[in-house]
């Protein structure tokens, strides 16, 4: 049976190219049918705020990258609820369909999965 | 044990060579390494061009020896590579860049490796940030 | 399943430290290597805030990092050194590095 696999998003969506490489082992992953799950935590929940313009810092829409994630059987998507809650990010107004998870959740979240990447 | 070892950061920072210290710990504890896989600026540890001042210690070489000397599957991340500048001869000569700083016993491939690694594992490592 | 979370930014200036406090789970282990180690500098903040979460048997250090550092381990941390550190991941179910 194969290994579930969680990947941490931490980073804010500008802030190099991190968001997008931790979204690209999730792709890559979901191409090869893996059960994965992501999660966007800290600063990652920043990747999900709606109405962003990224051709402004001529970069890539990865919110429309975000949002291929179900096609390559990525469902399982979460953000903490406390990061979400610092950044005054509101949980309805996410540009993502994603479960928010308070502290408890979260740990109970990495438990479930076999392997774990943050990055 | 199978471990698989993910680096993701440069020769110089300190994750790297954590990681190689690591990796030799496992070895010698004797357990196996599937694969090593660099990712993000992981690549640059792969860089034959890094020049270590000489009374600093060589990670980049080190990592070479290790690899060479234990017969180990190494991969470096090609569209994290290309992205840096780190180039073998095949993708030197497809892009018409000056400079090869990829040699063997290191191989382009791309995230599949990462998981495929992961799962003939019983460990995944990662270690960079720092 | 447990998790050893591995920590190697300094706390100070950085949230990796407080974020994996937050959701660490009652089974998890905490390895804190490189600048990490800072967090168990005697008189600060962070190593109170470890000591407070009474981690008994769940909190390590690379050897190499505190004494790089002249930072003395407390009793609530243990030190290790890297045949300890493989040990160690394999002793819990899988690692997370916050990189």
């Amino acid at each position: 049976m194969a290994k579930s696999l969680l990947i941490i998003s931490r980073q804010a969506p500008w802030a190099g190219p991190s968001a997008r490489e931790a979204l690209d082992i999730a792709l890559a992953g979901g191409a090869f049918d893996l059960p994965l799950g992501m999660l966007f935590l800290d600063d990652g929940v920043f990747q999900l705020a709606s109405g962003q313009q990224p051709a402004q810092v001529q970069q890539k829409n990865l919110a429309a990258n975000l949002q291929a994630l179900p096609m390559f059987g990525v469902e399982e998507l979460f953000a903490a609820a406390s990061s979400l809650h610092e950044r005054g990010l509101a949980a309805d107004s996410l540009s993502l369909p994603v479960q928010v998870l308070d502290d408890a959740a979260l740990a109970a979240l990495i438990d479930r999965f076999d392997q774990v990447v943050t990055l | 044990m199978k471990f698989a070892i993910a680096v993701f950061s440069p020769a110089h920072a300190p994750s790297s060579r954590r990681a190689l210290r690591f990796a030799q710990a496992a070895l010698a504890g004797g357990h196996e390494i599937v694969r090593l896989f660099f990712y993000q600026d992981g690549v640059h540890s792969a860089s034959a061009n890094v020049v270590a001042p000489q009374d600093e210690v060589d990670v980049a070489a080190q990592w070479r020896a290790f690899i060479s000397e234990q017969q180990l599957d190494a991969v470096v991340c090609i569209a994290a590579a290309l992205r840096r500048g780190v180039l073998n001869a095949e993708e030197a000569q497809r892009y018409q860049r000056p400079a090869v700083n990829l040699p063997a016993p290191w191989e382009l491939s791309g995230l599949g490796q990462l998981h495929e690694g992961a799962q003939s594992a019983d460990r995944l490592i990662c270690f960079g940030g720092d | 399943m447990s998790t050893l979370h591995v920590i190697s930014h300094s706390p100070f200036g950085d949230n990796r430290l407080s974020s994996c406090l937050r959701l660490l789970g009652s089974q998890d282990g905490l390895l804190l290597c490189g600048d990490a180690v800072y967090a168990l500098q005697p008189g600060s903040e962070p190593l109170a805030s470890l000591q407070a979460r009474q981690l008994q048997g769940r909190l390590f250090a690379l050897e190499e990092d505190l004494q790089a550092r002249a930072i003395v381990a407390d009793d609530c941390v243990r030190a290790i050194d890297y045949p300890a550190f493989v040990a160690l991941s394999l002793d819990y179910d899988k690692v997370n590095s916050w990189l």
